[in-house]
């Protein structure tokens, strides 16, 4: 029986090593307070939408670039649920120090409140915003069978038209229906569940138009199945300067998607001029600049304190916008 | 031939390492899960469902793919040896595959049934190759009304065409569609039934209740069989048939596939359904009808064409239509929206190496089954062996790991265990969980479709019938609904003969 006791002074040496091994690492991560040793760690990008959209994509082509200046891994993760709203009200209630981060969609600051309950909005109060990635831009488009060659034919048509959006509480929807207020045209409002099946019903002509993001309606433009109408951009889109803005054919209905990058509220100085830098390093990479290019992104990369005034500023128009036509977004009209 | 080119390229994707690895690797799976009497394929492809999603859209579905027919061939070995069918769709296998296996013939049983799975697989696969283009041809002219009538007609087949009660069936598709009205009306905006949750804005998710009903819920139920032991199986020797034995199965074989091939398309047809009509008519069509039950190769070489068949057939309205005709291609659906691919008409134009890649591995998939299934049938036999007090542990955790990492949240864990119960509970009162299950997926889809059309029509219903192709889906709705009433005057006119499968212990499996 002399064995016996060896083996629980083994037993005994093992856990006690284990748990300085513990403590040890339990030091390293309550180093995080201390913000010059930042990064501590692996840095998560949440992204409040599901993998493979236009949104994901540009958290991993940040992440690509800014986990190389950081020296340390910036996994994606997937947070999907109530546009955004869900990934935004966890990154929001995570410790202010950098390590957890939230690709954000300005929709969801500046139209979704307008559709949903008070309770599903987000505010932008409660997140620090650290610099804004790009610009995607809405194109209203028409089907082959109505003939619309420009917005011109749409306004002289004089009939109801049926229209598709990308779902309630969207850009698209916002773009089309405050649009067709302001032309003073009947139209019907088709809500699709994304921009894929929306331009499909324009291609088999069960919808007339529909506005979707300018990435997924290019190829079909390009192969002229789909009549490019007008863009909602303020200028001229680059890679579409053959189509008018709605503001040159004198709508004012300024609608377009803008994408940032947000930590919680609170997060030290150094940690946020350390990841600006990151960022600002990966958007002068020419990986970026060519994914930006590819997905027909106009890069807006402003200061996250020009991303809070001008989203609260569109914010607010819209919200004026909806009111001075009484539209409803939620189709209860 | 321009229409062969993404045909031959799909063969280029499939001879990828990659691919052809996955495809092994789902065949293995599914021989296995169908020697197990316990698991099925929808039970298997739940569980594994999260473990695809690292990988690329086309290598996870091939992978999906393998599992379903894979099960195939593998409930056939434990009909014939042992009188244990690992399927439900081998079940009727039994009757004259374990005669036969008795009478020293077990080689001569499974060598036809492979080489009828073989045939009527790659029947069905050839079928598919061509009728795909042809639908997707039409893929614009499907819209709101045609997916509303699509939906109807779907529902209606998956809960009278089911093989339980039919009042249970009934109850069941409608709990799946009470449960697809959960989340944020799309319409409106609306929160229907959330509680307030954030987590629910955005409706159930779909992988999380086939997770719990069909991966947990069958992990459950099976705790309270308690396994026979296994016996010692039979030697198993020529594997090759006779001449003589060809002979006679040839004309099961090849009906079997026809017969497969059409269940398999329908909407709650499948694997199951098909193997007991083709033991039914291959009986009524026989000389000798008395030789069933004795050993009638035909009795064996039928059936397990059919099932494959239908199998292999059931990926048709889901790659075309984006309809999962059973519960499997329920979950097949959820694996391609994991992925990003949503099915539907536009598939085989938009993702022509997902489509034809998916379709040709069948085809390597099911030689590489015929390869393997006869030389390993001792191997798969000792699995058997398997306690279930370790196996159900270690899937129920897999399960729960799974749930976790498709969406990274504790919530769907929460579902997948609330589901498990309803699914335990579901099957312990003898009701069917596929019908919940696919009524849950084409709930949501009937819903937009039906208001999208409604909106598109101007509110008015007659609309529907002015589209060529939702009229006709409409009628054949109206037609399917007063087929019962039809069917059972006939059936009291002729004697069925299917309720002689009756005696056999029926556990049906998804």
């Amino acid at each position: 029986m002399t064995h016996f006791p060896s083996r629980r002074t083994i037993i005994g040496t093992a856990s006690a090593v284990a748990l300085l091994a513990l403590t040890a690492c339990g030091n390293v991560a309550g180093g995080s307070a201390d913000s010059s040793k930042y990064p501590s760690g692996p840095v998560n990008l949440t992204v409040g939408q599901a993998p493979g959209g236009s949104t994901d994509l540009i958290a991993r082509a940040i992440s690509e670039g800014a986990s190389k200046t950081l020296g340390t891994p910036m996994p994606v993760v997937n947070k999907p649920g109530a546009n955004g709203a869900l990934a935004t009200k966890e990154v929001a209630g995570k410790p202010a120090d950098g390590q957890n981060l939230l690709l954000i969609n300005a929709s969801l600051i500046t139209i979704t409140p307008l559709a949903v309950s008070a309770d599903e909005a987000v505010n932008i109060d409660d997140l620090d915003i650290i610099a804004g990635l790009s610009q995607d831009d809405y194109v209203l488009v028409a089907s082959e069978k109505s003939g619309f060659k420009s917005i011109k034919d749409v306004t002289a048509a004089g009939r109801n038209i049926t229209f598709g959006t990308t779902g309630v509480g969207t850009g698209s929807q916002l773009a089309q229906t405050v649009l067709f207020k302001q032309a003073n045209v009947k139209g019907t409002d088709v809500p699709f569940d994304s921009g894929k099946p929306a331009l499909t019903a324009v291609l088999g002509n069960q919808v007339e138009l529909a506005t979707i993001q300018l990435g997924e309606a290019m190829p079909q433009i390009k192969a002229g199945k789909v009549a490019p109408l007008l863009v909602f951009s303020e200028d001229r889109n680059t890679f579409l300067p053959d189509t008018p803005t709605a503001k040159e054919s004198g709508y004012d209905v300024p609608v377009a998607q803008y994408r940032a990058v947000a930590a919680p509220k609170g997060t030290p100085k150094e940690v946020k001029d350390k990841l600006l830098a990151a960022f600002q390093e990966t958007f002068k990479s020419d990986a970026y600049k060519q994914f930006n290019e590819k997905n027909m992104l106009t890069p807006k990369e402003i200061s996250g304190e020009e991303v809070v005034t001008q989203w609260k500023e569109y914010a607010a128009k819209y919200k004026g916008l909806i009111e001075k036509y009484s539209i409803s977004l939620s189709g209860t009209k | 031939m321009d229409f062969l080119n993404p045909v031959i390229n799909g063969f280029a994707v499939v001879l990828e390492p990659m691919n052809l690895l996955y495809c092994l690797i789902g065949v293995v799976i599914g021989m296995l899960i169908g020697v197990l009497p316990g698991l099925g394929p929808a039970a298997t492809i739940a569980i594994l469902l999260p473990l695809t999603y690292n990988v690329e859209p086309v290598t996870a579905i091939i992978m999906l793919a393998g599992i379903f027919y894979g099960a195939q061939y593998g409930g056939t070995i434990t009909s014939v040896l042992l009188k244990l069918p690992g399927e439900a769709s081998s079940v009727v296998t039994v009757f004259d595959g374990y005669q036969m296996a008795k009478q020293g013939k077990a080689g001569t049983a499974l060598g036809l049934a492979a080489i009828g799975s073989f045939i009527g697989g790659t029947a069905s696969i050839i079928g598919l190759t061509f009728l795909a283009p042809l639908v997707a041809s039409f893929a614009l002219d499907f819209g709101p009304a045609e997916y509303s009538a699509l939906a109807l007609l779907g529902i209606l087949l998956v809960a009278t065409i089911s093989s339980g009660s039919k009042t249970k069936a009934l109850i069941a598709a409608a709990i799946g569609l009470l449960l697809a009205t959960v989340g944020r009306d799309v319409f409106t905006g609306e929160s229907r039934f959330t509680f307030g949750s954030l987590e629910l804005a955005d409706g159930i998710d779909f992988v999380p209740i086939a997770m719990g009903i069909f991966g947990l819920g069958e992990i459950l139920y099976n705790l309270e069989e308690r396994h026979r032991a296994a016996k010692a199986p039979s030697t198993v020797s020529n594997v090759w048939p006779s001449r003589g034995d060809l002979k006679q199965a040839s004309g099961a074989i090849g009906r079997g596939s026809v017969l497969g091939f059409f269940l398999g398309i329908l909407p709650g047809g499948g694997a199951t359904i098909a193997s007991m009509a083709s033991y039914a008519m291959e009986k009524k069509r026989a000389k000798q009808p008395e030789r069933f039950g004795k050993g009638a190769p035909e009795g064996v070489a039928g059936p397990e064409t059919a099932n494959n068949a239908a199998a292999t057939s059931s990926f048709i309205p889901l790659l075309t239509l984006g309809i999962p005709a059973n519960a499997t291609m329920a979950l097949m659906f959820g694996a391609l929206l994991i992925q990003g691919v949503t099915p539907g008409p536009q598939l085989v134009d938009e993702n022509p190496d997902l489509f034809w890649g998916v379709v040709n591995s069948m085809y390597i998939g099911n030689i590489l089954l015929l390869i393997m299934s006869l030389p390993l049938v001792g191997i798969f036999v000792k699995i058997l062996r398997v306690r279930a007090a370790i196996l159900a542990p270690v899937t129920a955790l897999i399960t729960l790991l799974g749930a976790y990492t498709i969406n990274n949240s504790m919530f769907d864990v929460t579902l997948v265990v609330v589901f498990g119960i309803v699914g335990y509970v579901m099957k312990k009162f003898g009701f069917e969980p596929g019908p919940l299950v696919l009524a849950f997926v084409l709930g949501s889809l009937l819903e937009s479709s039906l208001r999208r059309s409604l909106l598109v029509f101007n509110g008015d219903p007659l609309g529907f019938f002015s589209r060529p192709i939702s009229a006709t889906l409409l009628i054949v709705f109206v037609l399917v609904a007063v087929l019962p009433g039809i069917r059972s005057m006939l059936a009291k006119r002729k004697g069925s003969s299917l309720e002689e499968t009756a005696p056999v212990q029926l556990k049906e499996k998804v």
